[in-house]
């Protein structure tokens, strides 16, 4: 329960007025930042719809495959250019945008999370590596703006986080598949 | 890989709800920015060019309907913009020139909006404009003095100008085309110059012919 109210004050605080005004007005800390935060609120909420519908989830997400599809769907959905700015612009989307990341990306990355095997946590890390490469060469090597709202500068440093975060992903599939941490322990 | 019928079934819906967010987020995947949409919207709604008093680089000062009648072809600049509109600009008169002259001034004319207006005063406009080879009568500059008017043509044309904060500003372009009875008809690539002088010359002869 401690959990679930930590995701909803992180929830609430992130939908006030200026801190969501403010964490929007940097493009990579609205892609980075407030994106990520709000499936971490959802994360910890997460646990409250498990104890909630215990049924609903061993049932239709057994596996974990669905949850975890469901999650890339929509941070897939996110990452478009054109999402970005509708959700300056228009109303709708950025409600949308705060109620898809904490409870249909959020709650079903907790859920599949634990179910999945290590090989397939380990091929969504690998899925969303490519994706980070492939959106990272875009928004740098574009010289138009993409979003509307933003300048081009921010473009290209929002690319570089990509890249960042790519290469940060790559270098722990790496540590898994060479390093076997038995030997150490 | 999947082993009960709940899961196939969520695993589908999960599926086709993407499918569904996808085509509806990108109108139908086609339009992956927010500028691609705006340019296909704008050409659907065709919203009428709003009640504004321009002042052009002679110092005078009219209304859109002193053109009622004609086409307008427009772009929006600024003049101490040193990268894209210096293109659009050079684009724009290439459209101009490669238009028939029996046109120009009769069926259409040319028109620059700044939206800078406490930098672009009839005299900058007027250097800026010999820049470009316009003459100032059937292709014109102009700036919009009243921020209230230029703020609401801007928000109908779906024209978004951010300042960087070193005195320049960030902004979309593209070539507008406002009809005879001032609604905008069309928004073109203005990185296809040649593309945008044929459409032009087509709708341009369509017209005279009926």
């Amino acid at each position: 329960m401690n959990q679930f109210l930590l995701g909803l004050v992180l929830f609430i605080g992130l939908m006030l007025p200026p801190v969501a005004n403010l964490m929007e007005s940097v493009m990579i800390i609205h892609m980075h930042m407030q994106m990520p935060m709000l499936v971490i609120a959802g994360f910890f909420m997460g646990q409250f719809f498990q104890q909630r519908f215990p049924h609903f989830f061993s049932k239709y997400n057994q596996d974990g495959i669905p949850g975890i599809f469901l999650f890339i769907i929509i941070m897939g959905y996110w990452m478009l250019p054109r999402t970005m700015d509708e959700a300056l612009t228009v109303n709708s989307v950025e409600l949308f945008k705060f109620i898809s990341l904490p409870f249909l990306a959020g709650v079903p990355l907790r859920d599949s999370w634990k179910k999945l095997s290590k090989n397939r946590k380990n091929y969504t890390i690998a899925f969303f590596t490519v994706i980070f490469l492939g959106m990272g060469w875009l928004y740098i090597q574009a010289n138009d703006q993409l979003c509307n709202n933003y300048l081009v500068n921010d473009q290209i440093i929002l690319g570089w986080g990509f890249i960042t975060m790519a290469i940060s992903m790559l270098v722990y599939l790496v540590y898994t598949a060479v390093v076997d941490p038995s030997l150490y322990e | 890989m999947i082993k009960n019928r709940q899961t196939t079934v969520s695993c589908i819906v999960v599926l086709v709800f993407g499918l569904f967010l996808f085509y509806t987020g990108t109108d139908g995947f086609t339009a992956y920015t927010a500028e691609t949409a705006r340019v296909t919207k704008l050409v659907e709604e065709q919203p009428q060019f709003p009640q504004v008093t321009f002042e052009d680089s002679e110092g005078r000062t009219y209304s859109i309907s002193e053109f009622e009648g004609k086409y307008v072809f427009i772009t929006f600049i600024y003049t101490g913009c040193t990268t894209i509109c210096i293109k659009l600009e050079e684009n724009m008169s290439e459209v101009y020139d490669r238009l028939p002259g029996e046109y120009i001034g009769k069926d259409i004319i040319f028109l620059s909006i700044s939206f800078d207006p406490g930098n672009d005063d009839p005299a900058t406009l007027n250097k800026y404009k010999d820049l470009f080879g316009s003459d100032g009568e059937t292709w014109r500059m102009a700036r919009i003095p009243d921020q209230d008017q230029l703020g609401t043509l801007l928000r109908k044309f779906g024209v978004i100008v951010i300042p960087d904060g070193y005195g320049n500003f960030a902004h979309n372009s593209a070539f507008y085309l406002v009809d005879r009875q001032g609604a905008l008809v069309d928004v073109m690539d203005f990185t296809k110059v040649k593309e945008a002088a044929d459409n032009l010359k087509e709708t341009l002869k369509a017209d005279r012919g009926k």
